[in-house]
Protein backbone atom coordinates (compact mmCIF):
# COMPACT_ATOMS: atom_id res chain seq x y z
CA UNK A 1 0.00 0.00 0.00
CA UNK A 2 3.15 2.18 0.45
CA UNK A 3 3.96 2.11 -3.20
CA UNK A 4 0.53 3.45 -4.13
CA UNK A 5 0.45 7.16 -5.45
CA UNK A 6 -1.41 9.86 -3.55
CA UNK A 7 -4.19 9.58 -6.06
CA UNK A 8 -4.50 5.96 -6.12
CA UNK A 9 -4.47 6.17 -2.13
CA UNK A 10 -7.35 8.57 -1.92
CA UNK A 11 -9.52 6.84 -4.39
CA UNK A 12 -8.92 2.99 -3.13
CA UNK A 13 -11.86 2.61 0.05
CA UNK A 14 -9.92 2.54 3.43
CA UNK A 15 -11.50 -1.25 4.32
CA UNK A 16 -10.04 -2.27 1.04
CA UNK A 17 -6.62 -0.46 1.81
CA UNK A 18 -6.58 -2.16 5.66
CA UNK A 19 -7.52 -5.64 4.91
CA UNK A 20 -4.75 -5.62 2.01
CA UNK A 21 -2.24 -4.52 4.75
CA UNK A 22 -3.68 -7.00 7.68
CA UNK A 23 -2.74 -9.84 4.59
CA UNK A 24 0.39 -8.70 3.61
CA UNK A 25 1.53 -7.18 6.95
CA UNK A 26 0.15 -10.82 8.48
CA UNK A 27 -1.76 -8.67 11.45
CA UNK A 28 -3.49 -10.83 13.66
CA UNK A 29 -4.83 -9.82 16.89
CA UNK A 30 -2.64 -10.30 19.57
CA UNK A 31 -3.38 -12.65 22.31
CA UNK A 32 -5.83 -11.92 25.21
CA UNK A 33 -3.20 -12.81 27.65
CA UNK A 34 -0.57 -10.42 26.66
CA UNK A 35 -2.83 -7.63 28.15
CA UNK A 36 -3.45 -9.92 31.14
CA UNK A 37 -0.48 -10.53 31.80
CA UNK A 38 0.79 -6.51 31.25
CA UNK A 39 -2.39 -5.99 33.84
CA UNK A 40 -0.84 -8.43 36.61
CA UNK A 41 2.36 -6.65 35.54
CA UNK A 42 1.21 -3.30 36.46
CA UNK A 43 -0.32 -4.41 39.58
CA UNK A 44 2.76 -6.31 40.89
CA UNK A 45 4.76 -3.29 40.81
CA UNK A 46 1.81 -1.20 42.08
CA UNK A 47 2.28 -4.09 44.68
CA UNK A 48 6.12 -4.18 45.37
CA UNK A 49 6.01 -0.36 45.76
CA UNK A 50 3.43 -0.32 48.02
CA UNK A 51 5.41 -3.49 50.44
CA UNK A 52 8.80 -1.41 49.90
CA UNK A 53 7.00 1.46 50.78
CA UNK A 54 5.52 0.47 54.19
CA UNK A 55 8.82 -1.34 54.88
CA UNK A 56 10.89 2.16 54.66
CA UNK A 57 7.64 3.64 57.01
CA UNK A 58 8.62 0.67 59.57
CA UNK A 59 11.55 1.47 59.41
CA UNK A 60 11.12 5.70 59.48
CA UNK A 61 8.94 4.50 62.59
CA UNK A 62 11.66 2.49 64.40
CA UNK A 63 14.28 5.01 64.01
CA UNK A 64 11.82 8.03 64.68
CA UNK A 65 10.10 6.12 67.89
CA UNK A 66 13.16 4.30 69.19
CA UNK A 67 16.11 7.12 68.38
CA UNK A 68 17.03 7.79 71.84
CA UNK A 69 15.54 11.39 71.92
CA UNK A 70 15.19 11.30 75.71
CA UNK A 71 19.28 11.94 75.94
CA UNK A 72 19.67 14.69 72.78
CA UNK A 73 21.13 16.88 75.50
CA UNK A 74 23.61 14.39 76.12
CA UNK A 75 24.55 14.16 72.48
CA UNK A 76 23.00 17.57 70.81
CA UNK A 77 23.06 20.99 71.45
CA UNK A 78 19.34 21.30 70.63
CA UNK A 79 16.68 19.03 69.99
CA UNK A 80 16.81 20.65 66.05
CA UNK A 81 20.40 19.88 64.94
CA UNK A 82 19.65 16.28 66.72
CA UNK A 83 16.61 15.64 64.57
CA UNK A 84 18.33 16.80 61.49
CA UNK A 85 21.64 14.14 62.38
CA UNK A 86 19.08 11.60 63.05
CA UNK A 87 16.24 11.65 60.56
CA UNK A 88 16.30 8.27 58.18
CA UNK A 89 16.78 10.30 54.94
CA UNK A 90 17.23 7.26 53.37
CA UNK A 91 14.18 5.85 53.95
CA UNK A 92 12.34 9.06 53.52
CA UNK A 93 13.40 9.53 50.24
CA UNK A 94 13.23 5.81 49.62
CA UNK A 95 8.96 6.04 50.87
CA UNK A 96 8.58 9.17 48.64
CA UNK A 97 9.94 7.69 45.53
CA UNK A 98 7.51 4.46 46.26
CA UNK A 99 4.92 6.32 46.85
CA UNK A 100 5.47 7.95 43.08
CA UNK A 101 6.06 4.57 41.75
CA UNK A 102 2.59 3.53 43.65
CA UNK A 103 0.76 6.22 42.40
CA UNK A 104 2.35 5.89 38.63
CA UNK A 105 1.62 2.37 38.18
CA UNK A 106 -2.33 2.57 39.63
CA UNK A 107 -2.80 5.51 37.36
CA UNK A 108 -1.44 2.66 34.51
CA UNK A 109 -3.72 0.08 35.47
CA UNK A 110 -6.65 -0.67 33.33
CA UNK A 111 -8.72 1.77 34.95
CA UNK A 112 -6.28 3.64 37.32
CA UNK A 113 -7.17 6.85 35.52
CA UNK A 114 -10.63 7.40 36.46
CA UNK A 115 -9.66 8.48 39.98
CA UNK A 116 -8.18 11.84 41.14
CA UNK A 117 -4.90 12.05 42.18
CA UNK A 118 -5.37 12.78 45.73
CA UNK A 119 -7.37 9.77 45.97
CA UNK A 120 -4.55 7.59 44.32
CA UNK A 121 -1.72 9.32 46.70
CA UNK A 122 -3.56 9.62 49.43
CA UNK A 123 -4.66 5.47 49.56
CA UNK A 124 -0.86 4.72 48.82
CA UNK A 125 -0.03 6.74 51.82
CA UNK A 126 -2.62 5.25 54.19
CA UNK A 127 -1.53 1.62 52.80
CA UNK A 128 2.34 2.10 53.33
CA UNK A 129 1.45 3.80 56.92
CA UNK A 130 -1.08 0.75 57.63
CA UNK A 131 1.39 -1.93 56.47
CA UNK A 132 4.16 0.12 58.57
CA UNK A 133 3.02 0.00 61.42
CA UNK A 134 1.74 -3.22 61.04
CA UNK A 135 5.55 -4.54 60.03
CA UNK A 136 7.20 -2.39 62.89
CA UNK A 137 4.77 -3.81 65.25
CA UNK A 138 6.00 -7.08 64.69
CA UNK A 139 9.28 -5.79 65.15
CA UNK A 140 10.43 -5.82 61.17
CA UNK A 141 11.86 -2.35 61.08
CA UNK A 142 14.44 -3.24 63.58
CA UNK A 143 15.23 -6.03 61.90
CA UNK A 144 15.58 -5.13 58.26
CA UNK A 145 17.28 -2.01 59.47
CA UNK A 146 20.06 -4.19 61.87
CA UNK A 147 20.52 -6.77 58.79
CA UNK A 148 20.97 -3.81 56.25
CA UNK A 149 23.68 -2.35 58.93
CA UNK A 150 25.18 -5.53 59.40
CA UNK A 151 25.77 -6.72 55.65
CA UNK A 152 26.16 -3.09 53.97
CA UNK A 153 29.03 -1.11 54.99
CA UNK A 154 27.86 1.96 53.67
CA UNK A 155 24.55 1.72 55.31
CA UNK A 156 24.08 3.61 59.12
CA UNK A 157 21.48 1.65 60.69
CA UNK A 158 20.49 3.00 63.81
CA UNK A 159 22.50 0.71 65.92
CA UNK A 160 25.72 1.97 63.93
CA UNK A 161 24.23 5.51 64.58
CA UNK A 162 23.41 5.47 68.08
CA UNK A 163 27.60 3.66 68.36
CA UNK A 164 28.78 6.45 66.68
CA UNK A 165 26.95 9.16 68.76
CA UNK A 166 27.82 7.48 72.11
CA UNK A 167 31.30 6.09 71.67
CA UNK A 168 33.14 9.75 72.16
CA UNK A 169 34.80 9.66 74.73
CA UNK A 170 36.15 13.25 74.42
CA UNK A 171 33.21 14.16 74.48
CA UNK A 172 32.49 12.64 77.82
CA UNK A 173 30.20 9.63 76.20
CA UNK A 174 31.02 6.09 76.35
CA UNK A 175 29.79 2.65 75.29
CA UNK A 176 30.61 -1.02 76.61
CA UNK A 177 30.49 -3.16 79.78
CA UNK A 178 32.03 -3.77 82.71
CA UNK A 179 34.59 -5.89 82.74
CA UNK A 180 36.20 -5.94 86.16
CA UNK A 181 34.94 -4.83 89.62
CA UNK A 182 36.67 -4.06 92.56
CA UNK A 183 34.68 -5.45 95.64
CA UNK A 184 32.41 -3.57 97.03
CA UNK A 185 31.86 -0.52 97.78
CA UNK A 186 33.79 0.12 94.74
CA UNK A 187 34.78 3.71 93.45
CA UNK A 188 37.17 2.28 90.09
CA UNK A 189 36.09 -0.34 87.69
CA UNK A 190 37.83 -1.55 84.19
CA UNK A 191 35.27 -0.94 81.86
CA UNK A 192 35.85 -2.12 78.02
CA UNK A 193 34.30 -0.03 75.00
CA UNK A 194 32.64 -1.00 71.89
CA UNK A 195 36.10 -0.56 69.97
CA UNK A 196 37.55 -2.87 72.72
CA UNK A 197 39.67 0.23 74.94
CA UNK A 198 39.95 -0.64 78.54
CA UNK A 199 39.40 2.03 80.71
CA UNK A 200 39.85 2.62 84.41
CA UNK A 201 36.27 4.48 84.92
CA UNK A 202 36.16 5.93 88.62
CA UNK A 203 32.00 5.29 89.50
CA UNK A 204 32.23 7.62 92.76
CA UNK A 205 30.01 9.55 92.19
CA UNK A 206 27.72 6.66 90.15
CA UNK A 207 24.40 5.96 92.18
CA UNK A 208 23.47 2.30 92.93
CA UNK A 209 21.32 1.62 90.28
CA UNK A 210 23.97 2.57 88.38
CA UNK A 211 26.48 0.21 89.70
CA UNK A 212 23.54 -2.51 89.73
CA UNK A 213 23.04 -2.10 85.74
CA UNK A 214 27.31 -1.94 85.46
CA UNK A 215 27.34 -4.90 87.38
CA UNK A 216 24.64 -6.77 85.43
CA UNK A 217 27.45 -6.92 82.70
CA UNK A 218 25.07 -5.79 80.03
CA UNK A 219 26.41 -2.56 77.24
CA UNK A 220 26.16 0.70 79.31
CA UNK A 221 25.67 4.26 77.96
CA UNK A 222 28.30 6.34 80.70
CA UNK A 223 27.91 9.63 80.79
CA UNK A 224 30.90 11.67 82.45
CA UNK A 225 34.44 13.02 81.31
CA UNK A 226 37.54 11.90 80.24
CA UNK A 227 40.07 12.53 82.59
CA UNK A 228 43.22 12.20 80.72
CA UNK A 229 43.65 12.01 76.85
CA UNK A 230 46.88 10.03 77.13
CA UNK A 231 45.91 6.91 79.34
CA UNK A 232 42.12 6.07 79.11
CA UNK A 233 40.76 7.15 82.81
CA UNK A 234 37.00 8.28 82.90
CA UNK A 235 34.94 9.70 85.67
CA UNK A 236 31.20 8.41 85.80
CA UNK A 237 28.70 10.55 85.80
CA UNK A 238 25.81 8.72 85.01
CA UNK A 239 24.77 5.01 83.72
CA UNK A 240 21.99 4.00 81.34
CA UNK A 241 20.69 1.16 79.51
CA UNK A 242 22.11 0.17 75.98
CA UNK A 243 18.21 0.05 74.43
CA UNK A 244 18.66 -1.24 70.97
CA UNK A 245 19.07 -4.43 71.97
CA UNK A 246 15.81 -4.78 73.77
CA UNK A 247 12.54 -4.11 72.69
CA UNK A 248 11.59 -0.79 74.29
CA UNK A 249 8.35 0.70 74.52
CA UNK A 250 7.52 4.46 73.81
CA UNK A 251 6.29 4.01 77.77
CA UNK A 252 9.80 2.82 78.59
CA UNK A 253 11.31 5.47 76.53
CA UNK A 254 9.57 8.19 78.19
CA UNK A 255 10.67 6.63 81.19
CA UNK A 256 14.05 6.66 80.57
CA UNK A 257 13.69 10.53 79.89
CA UNK A 258 12.34 11.22 82.88
CA UNK A 259 15.33 9.25 84.83
CA UNK A 260 17.74 11.04 82.87
CA UNK A 261 16.34 14.95 83.42
CA UNK A 262 16.28 13.53 87.17
CA UNK A 263 19.55 13.05 86.89
CA UNK A 264 20.83 15.92 85.11
CA UNK A 265 18.71 18.09 87.68
CA UNK A 266 20.25 16.93 90.24
CA UNK A 267 23.97 17.41 89.03
CA UNK A 268 22.71 20.82 87.97
CA UNK A 269 21.71 21.16 91.48
CA UNK A 270 24.24 20.24 93.25
CA UNK A 271 26.64 22.41 91.37
CA UNK A 272 23.79 25.19 92.84
CA UNK A 273 24.42 24.33 96.08
CA UNK A 274 28.63 23.69 95.92
CA UNK A 275 28.30 27.78 95.02
CA UNK A 276 26.65 28.04 98.11
CA UNK A 277 29.47 25.68 99.50
CA UNK A 278 32.15 27.83 98.56
CA UNK A 279 30.31 31.14 99.63
CA UNK A 280 30.78 29.69 102.91
CA UNK A 281 33.96 28.45 102.29
CA UNK A 282 32.77 24.88 104.62
CA UNK A 283 33.60 22.16 102.14
CA UNK A 284 36.69 20.18 101.77
CA UNK A 285 38.41 21.12 98.20
CA UNK A 286 38.57 17.41 97.32
CA UNK A 287 35.02 16.75 97.41
CA UNK A 288 34.34 20.03 95.90
CA UNK A 289 36.44 18.80 92.66
CA UNK A 290 34.67 15.52 92.41
CA UNK A 291 31.44 17.32 92.43
CA UNK A 292 32.81 19.58 89.98
CA UNK A 293 33.23 17.47 87.17
CA UNK A 294 29.90 15.85 86.95
CA UNK A 295 28.20 19.59 87.01
CA UNK A 296 30.34 20.64 84.51
CA UNK A 297 29.59 17.86 81.78
CA UNK A 298 28.10 18.79 78.26
CA UNK A 299 24.59 17.38 78.98
CA UNK A 300 24.50 19.62 82.56
CA UNK A 301 25.07 22.54 80.80
CA UNK A 302 22.60 22.70 78.12
CA UNK A 303 19.58 21.99 80.23
CA UNK A 304 17.63 25.18 80.42
CA UNK A 305 18.43 27.08 83.39
CA UNK A 306 15.91 27.80 86.25
CA UNK A 307 14.11 23.98 86.71
CA UNK B 1 -46.82 -12.80 9.34
CA UNK B 2 -44.80 -9.67 9.81
CA UNK B 3 -40.84 -10.62 10.90
CA UNK B 4 -39.32 -8.12 13.45
CA UNK B 5 -36.33 -5.93 11.81
CA UNK B 6 -33.25 -7.30 13.23
CA UNK B 7 -31.38 -4.61 14.71
CA UNK B 8 -27.82 -4.39 13.77
CA UNK B 9 -24.55 -6.04 15.63
CA UNK B 10 -23.82 -3.72 18.97
CA UNK B 11 -19.96 -2.80 18.81
CA UNK B 12 -18.92 -5.09 21.57
CA UNK B 13 -20.82 -8.09 19.39
CA UNK B 14 -18.70 -7.02 16.39
CA UNK B 15 -15.45 -7.00 18.35
CA UNK B 16 -16.32 -10.88 19.71
CA UNK B 17 -17.64 -11.71 15.93
CA UNK B 18 -14.29 -10.20 14.56
CA UNK B 19 -12.30 -12.37 16.62
CA UNK B 20 -13.69 -15.44 15.36
CA UNK B 21 -13.45 -13.97 11.29
CA UNK B 22 -11.61 -11.14 10.68
CA UNK B 23 -13.88 -10.08 7.43
CA UNK B 24 -16.35 -8.81 10.15
CA UNK B 25 -14.18 -5.49 10.97
CA UNK B 26 -14.79 -4.61 8.13
CA UNK B 27 -18.19 -3.38 9.36
CA UNK B 28 -15.93 -1.54 11.97
CA UNK B 29 -14.41 0.27 9.61
CA UNK B 30 -18.07 1.49 7.95
CA UNK B 31 -19.27 2.28 11.25
CA UNK B 32 -16.51 4.59 12.40
CA UNK B 33 -14.55 5.81 9.54
CA UNK B 34 -16.13 9.02 8.96
CA UNK B 35 -16.99 9.70 12.43
CA UNK B 36 -13.19 9.43 13.37
CA UNK B 37 -12.33 11.17 9.93
CA UNK B 38 -14.08 14.26 11.09
CA UNK B 39 -12.68 13.43 14.64
CA UNK B 40 -9.02 13.63 13.60
CA UNK B 41 -9.48 16.52 11.13
CA UNK B 42 -10.47 18.77 14.06
CA UNK B 43 -7.47 17.71 16.06
CA UNK B 44 -5.48 19.05 13.22
CA UNK B 45 -4.98 16.60 10.43
CA UNK B 46 -6.64 17.68 7.96
CA UNK B 47 -4.60 16.96 4.78
CA UNK B 48 -6.80 13.96 3.61
CA UNK B 49 -4.00 11.32 2.47
CA UNK B 50 -2.29 12.25 6.22
CA UNK B 51 -6.41 11.55 7.16
CA UNK B 52 -5.55 8.33 5.57
CA UNK B 53 -2.64 7.20 6.98
CA UNK B 54 -3.78 8.17 10.82
CA UNK B 55 -7.08 6.41 9.93
CA UNK B 56 -5.49 2.69 8.75
CA UNK B 57 -3.39 3.13 11.58
CA UNK B 58 -5.55 3.55 14.22
CA UNK B 59 -8.03 0.74 12.45
CA UNK B 60 -5.03 -1.64 12.63
CA UNK B 61 -4.53 -0.86 16.16
CA UNK B 62 -7.94 -1.47 16.84
CA UNK B 63 -8.13 -4.73 15.09
CA UNK B 64 -4.41 -5.42 17.13
CA UNK B 65 -5.42 -4.99 20.28
CA UNK B 66 -8.94 -6.23 19.97
CA UNK B 67 -8.05 -8.65 22.67
CA UNK B 68 -7.03 -5.89 24.68
CA UNK B 69 -10.49 -4.26 24.52
CA UNK B 70 -11.86 -3.23 27.91
CA UNK B 71 -15.66 -4.31 28.35
CA UNK B 72 -16.02 -2.05 31.28
CA UNK B 73 -15.61 1.07 28.38
CA UNK B 74 -17.87 1.92 25.22
CA UNK B 75 -16.02 0.47 22.22
CA UNK B 76 -16.65 4.35 20.57
CA UNK B 77 -14.75 5.53 23.69
CA UNK B 78 -11.89 2.92 22.96
CA UNK B 79 -11.54 3.89 19.31
CA UNK B 80 -11.55 6.90 19.66
CA UNK B 81 -8.92 7.07 22.59
CA UNK B 82 -6.90 5.31 19.79
CA UNK B 83 -7.59 7.65 17.63
CA UNK B 84 -6.92 10.49 19.65
CA UNK B 85 -3.49 9.03 20.53
CA UNK B 86 -2.81 8.31 16.96
CA UNK B 87 -3.35 11.73 15.60
CA UNK B 88 -0.98 13.59 18.20
CA UNK B 89 1.42 11.13 17.82
CA UNK B 90 1.06 12.43 14.54
CA UNK B 91 1.62 15.66 15.29
CA UNK B 92 4.38 15.42 17.18
CA UNK B 93 6.03 13.15 14.42
CA UNK B 94 5.09 15.59 11.66
CA UNK B 95 6.54 18.44 14.13
CA UNK B 96 3.54 20.64 13.54
CA UNK B 97 0.53 21.99 15.67
CA UNK B 98 -2.66 21.99 14.21
CA UNK B 99 -3.40 25.19 12.84
CA UNK B 100 -5.22 27.03 10.61
CA UNK B 101 -8.18 24.80 9.61
CA UNK B 102 -12.18 24.63 10.75
CA UNK B 103 -12.84 22.76 13.84
CA UNK B 104 -16.25 23.24 13.37
CA UNK B 105 -18.89 24.40 10.61
CA UNK B 106 -21.38 27.51 11.60
CA UNK B 107 -23.67 25.37 12.67
CA UNK B 108 -22.10 23.85 15.10
CA UNK B 109 -20.43 26.92 16.18
CA UNK B 110 -23.85 28.34 17.09
CA UNK B 111 -25.06 25.31 19.04
CA UNK B 112 -22.17 25.64 20.74
CA UNK B 113 -21.52 29.10 21.37
CA UNK B 114 -26.02 29.31 22.63
CA UNK B 115 -25.44 25.77 24.53
CA UNK B 116 -25.64 26.75 28.25
CA UNK B 117 -25.40 23.86 30.38
CA UNK B 118 -22.57 22.11 32.97
CA UNK B 119 -24.12 25.54 34.72
CA UNK B 120 -21.12 27.35 34.32
CA UNK B 121 -21.27 31.20 34.19
CA UNK B 122 -19.56 31.52 30.63
CA UNK B 123 -21.54 32.67 28.52
CA UNK B 124 -20.52 33.96 24.90
CA UNK B 125 -21.48 36.71 22.43
CA UNK B 126 -23.72 35.74 20.14
CA UNK B 127 -22.31 37.80 17.63
CA UNK B 128 -19.19 36.18 17.47
CA UNK B 129 -19.11 34.19 13.94
CA UNK B 130 -18.02 30.87 13.00
CA UNK B 131 -14.56 32.22 12.10
CA UNK B 132 -13.29 33.76 14.77
CA UNK B 133 -14.38 31.15 17.21
CA UNK B 134 -12.87 28.71 15.11
CA UNK B 135 -9.62 30.97 15.70
CA UNK B 136 -10.21 31.10 19.11
CA UNK B 137 -10.52 27.32 19.27
CA UNK B 138 -7.25 27.60 17.86
CA UNK B 139 -5.48 29.77 20.22
CA UNK B 140 -6.71 28.07 23.54
CA UNK B 141 -4.25 25.42 25.09
CA UNK B 142 -4.47 21.75 23.31
CA UNK B 143 -5.82 20.24 26.66
CA UNK B 144 -8.73 22.49 26.91
CA UNK B 145 -9.16 22.24 23.09
CA UNK B 146 -9.27 18.54 23.33
CA UNK B 147 -12.09 18.22 25.46
CA UNK B 148 -14.20 21.21 24.01
CA UNK B 149 -14.13 19.24 20.85
CA UNK B 150 -14.80 15.91 22.37
CA UNK B 151 -18.36 17.77 24.43
CA UNK B 152 -19.66 19.99 21.85
CA UNK B 153 -18.59 18.93 18.71
CA UNK B 154 -18.25 14.86 19.04
CA UNK B 155 -21.26 15.06 22.13
CA UNK B 156 -19.83 12.88 24.17
CA UNK B 157 -20.61 12.60 27.65
CA UNK B 158 -18.47 13.73 30.40
CA UNK B 159 -17.78 9.61 31.03
CA UNK B 160 -16.97 8.87 27.56
CA UNK B 161 -14.26 12.20 27.62
CA UNK B 162 -12.93 10.42 30.83
CA UNK B 163 -12.20 7.22 28.81
CA UNK B 164 -11.04 8.61 25.88
CA UNK B 165 -8.22 11.07 27.54
CA UNK B 166 -8.21 8.87 30.60
CA UNK B 167 -8.71 11.26 32.76
CA UNK B 168 -10.81 11.42 36.08
CA UNK B 169 -14.22 12.66 35.47
CA UNK B 170 -13.94 15.21 38.01
CA UNK B 171 -10.66 17.19 35.72
CA UNK B 172 -13.23 16.88 32.53
CA UNK B 173 -15.48 19.16 33.95
CA UNK B 174 -12.68 21.70 34.99
CA UNK B 175 -11.10 21.70 32.04
CA UNK B 176 -14.31 22.80 30.12
CA UNK B 177 -15.19 25.33 32.59
CA UNK B 178 -11.50 26.49 32.31
CA UNK B 179 -11.60 26.04 28.09
CA UNK B 180 -14.51 27.96 27.91
CA UNK B 181 -13.03 30.92 30.18
CA UNK B 182 -9.95 30.92 28.02
CA UNK B 183 -11.52 30.63 24.92
CA UNK B 184 -13.89 33.70 25.97
CA UNK B 185 -10.70 35.44 26.78
CA UNK B 186 -9.30 34.80 23.56
CA UNK B 187 -12.67 35.56 21.99
CA UNK B 188 -12.62 39.41 23.95
CA UNK B 189 -9.01 40.01 23.18
CA UNK B 190 -9.46 39.47 19.60
CA UNK B 191 -12.49 41.26 19.44
CA UNK B 192 -11.03 44.41 21.04
CA UNK B 193 -7.63 43.95 18.39
CA UNK B 194 -10.58 44.72 16.05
Amino acid sequence: MHSMNSKQKIKTPLKAQLFERIESEQVCPRPRWVFASRECVVWFLWFISVVVGALAVAISLFVVTHHQYAFYEATHDNWFTFAVEVLPYIWIFIFLFMLYTAFYNLQHTKHGYRYPVWMIVSSSIVLSFAGGAALQLFGLGYSVDKVLGDHMAMYMSQEKLERKLWQAPHEGRLLGQQLLSTVVPTSTIVFKDVHGVHWRMDVSELQEQDIALLASKRSVRILGKEMNEVVPIFYACGAFPWMLDTNTSLKEMSAERKTFLEWVYRHAHRAKDRVALLEGETFASTTLNKMSVCADIAAVRRMPKGM
Amino acid sequence: MKTLPTLPPSDEELVSKTLENKEMFGMIVDRYQSKLTRYIARLGVRDPEDQLDVLQEVFLKTYRNLNGFDTALQFSSWIYRIAHNEAVSWYRKKSVRPEGHLIADSEEILSFVSAKNESDDVVFDKTVNAKQVNQALLKIEDKYREVIILRFFEHKEYEEISDILKIPVGSVGTLLHRGKKQLATVLNEDSLRI
